[in-house]
């Protein structure tokens, strides 16, 4: 795709350049999100809810049940 | 000297008059009696491929796309800061397992700090339910508006009168007195005699298995 196509393409038109924004920011928020908290998972990793609860069902015996 | 180098610019701006042309769009500059210097030596060889404008544009929309984003999750922090948060949910509603209630017995929970009357009725009691007239009804409603099964009959415990909590299991219609004032309701919860304008009311709930899940 030639640079000129692509100006024709998204940037002629205000509207399709603006739409064109706002709908890759929807896109971009959520992968945004996703690889931030997959990112912040792995910095935490043996630290979290998900991996307490493994080692509390394993060894922990009912003291934290109710 | 001086009237050479003149002479030799005013020849170049001569031969370039044609070439102005091309690089001006508009008729106005078409028109212009400046003389116009010759860009051709400075000018890129790609200057038609519009290659800057979309770097330009690009870039614009980048960062365009980025604060729409940043204002998009500012909005949604601020509007899921109004909504109800876990532990509030968490007390709006309330569990009552249906197993332990025998027929023809009834069972007050608290809901939201509200009596809940929970009735298992007997089947004599949901014919009687439904055998009343409308016409006889201060506010008429079919005792099927009232229950999702029959045998269940769940409302709140407060008296549509003046908001006491009506004593079960009795009154003239077998049903429920509220002492205050003594209004009483029948076996499906409806004002049948005494101050009370409405039949007492019905909270959101639905079955899960054997269990009622109120709220």
């Amino acid at each position: 795709m030639s640079f000129s196509s692509i100006y024709k393409v998204f940037f002629r038109r205000n509207a399709v350049f603006v739409g064109t924004v706002f709908a890759s920011a929807f896109v971009f928020q959520a992968y945004f999100d996703s690889s931030i908290t997959k990112w912040w998972e792995s910095h935490n990793k043996g630290k979290l809810w998900d991996d307490v609860r493994l080692k509390l069902e394993n060894g922990g015996d009912g003291d934290d049940d109710e | 000297m001086l009237s050479q180098i003149i002479k030799s610019s005013r020849a170049t701006s001569l031969r370039t008059v044609g070439r102005t042309a091309r690089l001006s769009t508009t008729s106005l500059a078409n028109k212009s009696t400046y003389r116009t210097p010759n860009f051709d030596d400075v000018l890129r060889k790609d200057g038609a491929s519009d290659r800057s404008r979309v770097y330009t544009y690009f870039m614009v929309g980048s960062l365009g796309l980025l604060s729409s984003a940043g204002a998009k999750s500012t909005v949604e922090t601020f509007i899921s800061s109004m909504s109800a948060s876990a532990d509030v949910l968490a007390m709006a509603k309330v569990e009552v397992e249906l197993n332990a209630i025998p027929e023809g017995k009834n069972v007050v929970v608290k809901w939201q700090g509200k009596p809940v009357f929970i009735r298992h009725r007997t089947p004599h009691e949901i014919q009687e339910a439904n055998a009343v007239e409308m016409s006889v009804l201060k506010d008429p409603q079919t005792d099927a508006d009232r229950v999702q099964k029959p045998e269940w009959l769940i409302m709140l415990g407060i008296c549509t009168h003046l908001g006491c909590v009506p004593i079960g299991e009795s009154g003239d219609f077998g049903g429920w007195f509220c002492p205050c004032h003594g209004s009483h309701y029948d076996i499906s919860g409806r004002i049948r005699k005494g101050p009370a304008p409405l039949n007492l009311e019905i909270p959101q709930y639905e079955f899960d298995g054997d269990k009622v899940i109120v709220g």
